[in-house]
């Protein structure tokens, strides 16, 4: 338990990173995006974070994920623990495969795009 | 019962519409209804069915009365109108058929203008979103019993959202004046008893008399802070029957009402905390109740440059304005070494984060150490059962008394103790909470940017278009989807107008309706009414699109269309998540597909403007100038927008 306690929290760090925007060195997408995408819809990942990872909010508010700057294994960790309100997604309800398979699709999404460039959200 | 007495028995209402249907039916159709025909059918023929004597049962007394010249309900009605109520919702019920007729033919349908609902539910709503623009009730009136157990919900709604609505109800209290039937199971000895806790006060007036002065009582109550909904039973009798003394009843005076003011001393004390601290925040809530509300807690948080948490309760601060951090709630309370509670419900749940897990545990977000202070009359008038006051916080001081009414003390004092020194110090901390503030306006554009031309549409981009086409008019955000936070972390919400809150019991079928309430309050002020309305919460209460288009009410509602009750799914995920099982099955019974709802056909079948579903966001923005432009012209409008969830 400590252990993952101690995971979770590089994790949640990780994700803190992530969600700034910041650089941070990625794996190589290892997984089938398209699969992930089916996963992403089937097991409801996208009733928090939005079918493009936009980011939501359940109690609290759920990070964006497109584009996620998380590395897989600290992604998992995430996903498999389930920090604060977010449901723990045991191998039971979704396979590792799965999880790298929705990894490879987040970072396949089109992430942000420059607002000052948007005139509607400059208004 | 004096009103009885006096005119028992002949003049009662049953004998009187015994009288009624003796004399029409022999005007009208002699040949059928003749007495002289029944009788003259054979006793027991073949194939006659043996018929009751209808001479008998239909023949009134020769005493009794056929028409009236005044009726309770005349000087109900004559009450009413010293109360300022510009209007009552209903949904139509015989019960107080007398008022009714009253309110039409004696009132003239004027002060208070009767709102056809076509449930209790809207029309309670109605008045909950409309006092909170108007500062002022709306009148509301349904059956005592079958009427008022629709109404509950609603009821319940505006008592935990701190609002005044005024309920009247019918009811028939003499058993031997009520018909066989209906009027049996619409009668009550004590009707209210469903709603007490969660009414501020009721009562049953036995006489004219009676009725006038408990109905200056009940708006002086309610509109008392805390404000909250009052009720008042009419019999039926005493609606219907002649006004037996008139020279003798009199309509009492309705004094202003002065809201209640924290203790001079102890606002003193809040100002000293305050202006010593080195990381003040005001946490407020269901705080600004008159359009000068906002303004004060403006000239506080300036003259401390401390930050502002808001929970939105109500139009409390703009939502642009450099001390607004409230999406950064948890850093400055966290921060903070005083906390300023002002009207606050639930300020445990801000100072403390919860994690819904299967053992339920807890943390406080505020340092050990950090003064507290709470100013409110939340402890003014609170009730047991229902558990709307939330989790027991500590505090250092508990202020009773009306925030803003409270607040021109507070700021006096602080000003008066913040010397130089300290200023220089606070406009540095105004510095820092500013550059945060733009901080967080960027970071919400950034992040709205995020499956900008997705289809469903985000809820980012639904905002946007919509903020787009209404920030150049004199608009008021009416109602807003469960935990839709784009409109203010995006919009510039900068007049006391612009919004009015939440439902306060979080039940759902407020949106709807109490947007519509909002928006009539707006209409006379010109303004341009625009509510998110979520799918879901739009199923319990589709007949407020009715009421709107009858009652020419403009509003534009864009329907916030995620096809589901979506709250409700994302718990049945973590549910199955919890059991590592079926998490794909998280759709069964919480979701609105199969078929989808054509929610621009349902609103063009009760006469509202429509288009939709939009599911191309490149769509959106043109539908919805159409929209407005159609509010504009003073008529309700809908949208369906087909959306991602939150």
């Amino acid at each position: 338990m400590t252990k993952l306690r101690q995971h979770l929290g590089v994790a949640l760090g990780l994700a803190m990173f992530g969600a700034c925007g910041a650089a941070w060195p990625q794996n190589s997408p290892v997984g089938d995006a398209a699969n992930g995408k089916r996963a992403y819809l089937a097991v409801g990942c996208f009733t928090c974070h939005g079918r493009s990872g936009q980011g939501g909010a359940m109690n609290y508010p759920a990070s964006a994920l497109a584009q996620t700057t998380l590395p897989l294994e600290a992604f998992s960790v995430l996903v498999r623990a389930g920090p604060n309100d977010m449901p723990a997604y045991s191998q039971n309800v979704l396979s590792d495969k799965d999880l790298a398979d929705i990894h490879a699709f987040l970072r396949s999404l089109s992430g942000r795009r420059p607002a000052k460039d948007m005139p509607l959200l400059n208004q | 019962m004096p009103t009885k007495s006096c005119n028992a028995p002949a003049a009662g209402r049953r004998k009187f519409l015994t009288g009624m249907t003796l004399t029409g039916a022999a005007a009208l159709s002699a040949p059928v209804m003749s007495a002289g025909a029944q009788q003259s059918a054979p006793k027991n023929a073949p194939g006659v069915v043996p018929q009751p004597n209808l001479a008998a049962e239909t023949h009134a007394p020769p005493s009794d009365p056929v028409s009236q010249t005044s009726s309770g309900g005349d000087f109900m009605v004559d009450v009413l109108k010293t109360l300022d109520i510009d209007y009552l919702a209903m949904n139509c019920a015989s019960s107080f058929r007398g008022v009714h007729e009253a309110l039409i033919n004696h009132g003239g349908n004027v002060k208070p203008e009767i709102l056809t609902c076509p449930h209790e539910e809207i029309a309670v709503s109605m008045g909950q979103g409309y006092a909170k623009i108007e500062g002022k009730p709306m009148a509301m009136m349904c059956h005592g019993v079958v009427g008022l157990q629709h109404a509950t919900m609603a009821l319940y709604n505006s008592w935990c959202d701190r609002v005044p609505v005024y309920v009247m109800i019918g009811n028939i209290i003499e058993a031997d004046k009520r018909m066989p039937g209906a009027e049996w199971v619409h009668s009550a000895i004590d009707p209210a008893a469903l709603v007490r806790d969660f009414v501020k006060w009721d009562d049953q007036p036995a006489s004219l008399q009676h009725f006038a002065e408990s109905a200056v009582r009940a708006y002086k109550i309610s509109m008392t802070p805390p404000m909250a909904p009052v009720l008042l039973s009419l019999d039926g009798e005493l609606q219907e029957n002649p006004i037996p003394d008139a020279a003798r009843l009199h309509i009492p005076k309705l004094a202003k009402v002065v809201p209640p003011v924290g203790d001079p001393g102890a606002v003193a004390e809040a100002a000293k905390l305050l202006a010593a601290a080195q990381n003040p925040v005001i946490v407020v809530d269901r705080y600004a109740r008159t359009p000068g509300g906002m303004a004060r807690l403006v000239e506080l948080a300036e003259a401390l440059q401390c930050a502002v948490v808001d929970q939105a309760g109500r139009m409390n601060f703009p939502s642009r304005h450099p001390l607004n951090q409230t999406f950064r709630s948890r850093a400055v309370v966290g921060e903070a070494d005083m906390i300023l509670a002002i009207e606050m419900n639930d300020l445990w749940g801000v100072l403390n984060s919860f994690s819904d897990r299967i053992v339920r545990s807890y943390r406080p977000i505020v340092k050990p150490g950090t003064k507290i202070v709470t100013l409110g009359s939340r402890d003014l008038y609170m009730k047991a059962n229902y558990q709307d006051f939330a989790r027991f916080n500590d505090v250092d001081l508990a202020i009773a008394g009306d925030g803003e009414a409270s607040l021109p003390g507070l700021i006096e004092q602080v000003r008066r103790m913040v010397d130089a020194g300290r200023k220089s110090a606070h406009a540095a901390r105004g510095r820092k909470l500013a550059e945060a503030r733009e901080a967080l306006r960027e970071q919400a554009k950034s992040d709205a940017t995020i499956g900008w031309d997705a289809s469903p549409i985000t809820t980012a981009r639904m905002c946007t278009e919509l903020w787009a086409q209404i920030k150049d008019e004199d608009w008021s955000l009416v109602g807003n989807a469960i935990r839709m936070t784009w409109p203010h972390r995006l919009w510039n919400f900068d007049k006391p107008y612009r919004w009015n809150g939440f439902s306060g019991g979080a039940g759902i079928g407020y949106n709807a309706p109490a947007s519509a309430g909002a928006a009539l309050a707006n209409k006379r002020h010109g303004r341009i009414s625009v509510a998110i309305q979520g799918d879901g919460d739009l199923m319990f209460v589709p007949g407020t699109l009715w009421t709107a288009a009858h009652h020419r009410i403009p509003i534009l509602y864009v329907v916030h269309n995620n096809r589901a009750y979506h709250q409700e799914y994302m718990y049945l995920q973590a549910m199955a998540a919890r059991h590592g099982r079926g998490i794909t099955n998280a759709h069964i019974g919480t979701t609105l597909t199969d078929p989808n709802i054509d929610y621009a056909t349902v609103a063009k079948g009760f006469g509202v403007y429509a288009e939709g579903p939009i599911t191309d966001p490149k769509d959106l923005g043109p539908a919805l100038k159409r929209a407005v432009a159609v509010v504009k012209r003073g008529e309700p409008a809908l949208v369906d927008v087909v959306t991602d969830p939150r």
